[in-house]
């Protein structure tokens, strides 16, 4: 079978995309559970203490933010693999 | 029974809605001959015109254009202001109290003066910036990742900045290895690294909402977008906000880091 012959460019777009889907879904995934177990403890304390509320409010969100920026990483990574990919021209030669 | 099959109803009525305006865009586009722009081309910057070496992209003139109504704005608003506030006062007001309680909250200093127009210059440059995209002909800054970066290294050099000036240059540097010596380049990673998560925090948030509407207006232009983009009001307000605390929160790191000890 002759290689060179093979639609490599199209081969390429597709590779991307089977790999950006479940990327997506498992990058985001992950974070989403994180998120959902600061929120649930820090509904919870508020609950049993609503007096230091303001404290745990701040800092819920604080971690909330941060988890949320893995979430951001992985849709970048893709964003780049999709829209801009470094490898293009050095792996389709230009 | 009946309120289970009101929600299925209701759930039934907005898909039809749904689909019943992606048809009618449909036809209208058939009509019109309108084509939407591809994704990328919709969102990438592009090069206005190049003094020399200088590139000035559009994310440079809806920069320029939204500092010149900001200024124009508060010079003639600043000269209106009463001892009794009206509308347009009192909501400033509360925004200026906002960002002091945010101060004086994570910073925890009774001087909030000091760090006041730093901060405040990140929460209503950051805000407008990115509800700047929902005005007809204009785009957000905020997509492009240069304009989040500059953000980030505004927040990286005022750090030191702040905690030189208020424990000293010798009493600065010595929170660097506080404990042991051997916490110096974990500090300096994490200063590198909470730049560059502050940096792709606020471009990936924003870029993710302005795809999501643009490939919402390629599938149907007529009405399905308005709800995204009032989304897109909350999200771009919230992220105004979380990168205000965060930039307060470093500094407050630099600054308080000797008052105890």
């Amino acid at each position: 079978m002759d290689w060179s012959t093979l639609p490599w460019d199209k081969i390429f777009v597709i590779v991307t995309v089977l790999v950006a889907g479940p990327g997506i879904i498992l990058g985001i995934t992950v974070p989403a559970i994180g998120q959902a177990i600061v929120a649930f403890s820090g509904l919870k304390a508020i609950s049993r203490q609503p007096e230091a509320g303001d404290k745990i409010n701040s800092i819920v969100l604080l971690s909330l933010a941060m988890l949320e920026s893995l979430a951001i990483y992985v849709l970048a990574v893709i964003l780049i693999l999709v829209f801009a990919n470094p490898m293009r021209t050095f792996m389709l030669g230009g | 029974m009946l309120k289970k099959n009101k929600k299925t109803l209701s759930m039934l009525l907005v898909f039809g809605v749904v689909i019943a305006l992606a048809l009618i865009s449909f036809q209208i586009r058939k009509n019109t001959g309108y084509e939407a722009k591809p994704v990328a081309e919709e969102i990438a910057p592009h090069l206005v015109f190049a003094i020399g070496p200088i590139q000035i992209t559009s994310t440079v003139v809806n920069t320029w254009i939204m500092i010149l109504a900001l200024g124009i704005g508060s010079y003639f608003l600043g000269r209106t202001f009463k001892v009794r506030p009206g509308m347009f006062q009192n909501a400033i007001e509360w925004l200026v109290n906002a960002i002091q309680g945010i101060i004086t909250q994570n910073i925890g200093t009774n001087d909030s003066n000091l760090f006041f127009p730093v901060v405040a210059t990140f929460a209503i440059f950051i805000g407008v910036a990115n509800l700047l995209g929902l005005i007809p002909g204009l785009h957000s800054p905020t997509p492009d990742i240069n304009t989040p970066l500059a953000m980030a290294l505004i927040v990286f050099l005022s750090v030191p900045y702040f905690g030189i000036r208020s424990h000293g240059l010798r009493g600065y540097l010595k929170h660097y290895v506080e404990p042991i010596f051997l916490m110096l380049p974990i500090e300096v990673a994490s200063e590198i690294a909470r730049t560059f998560s502050l940096t792709f925090r606020l471009f990936g948030n924003i870029l993710g909402e302005e795809i999501i509407i643009a490939i919402l207006f390629i599938i149907s232009p007529f009405i399905v977008p308005v709800p995204m983009m009032l989304f897109s009001i909350f999200t771009g307000v919230l992220q105004a906000y979380i990168f205000t605390l965060l930039a307060c929160v470093y500094i407050g790191g630099a600054v308080k880091a000797h008052q105890e000890s």
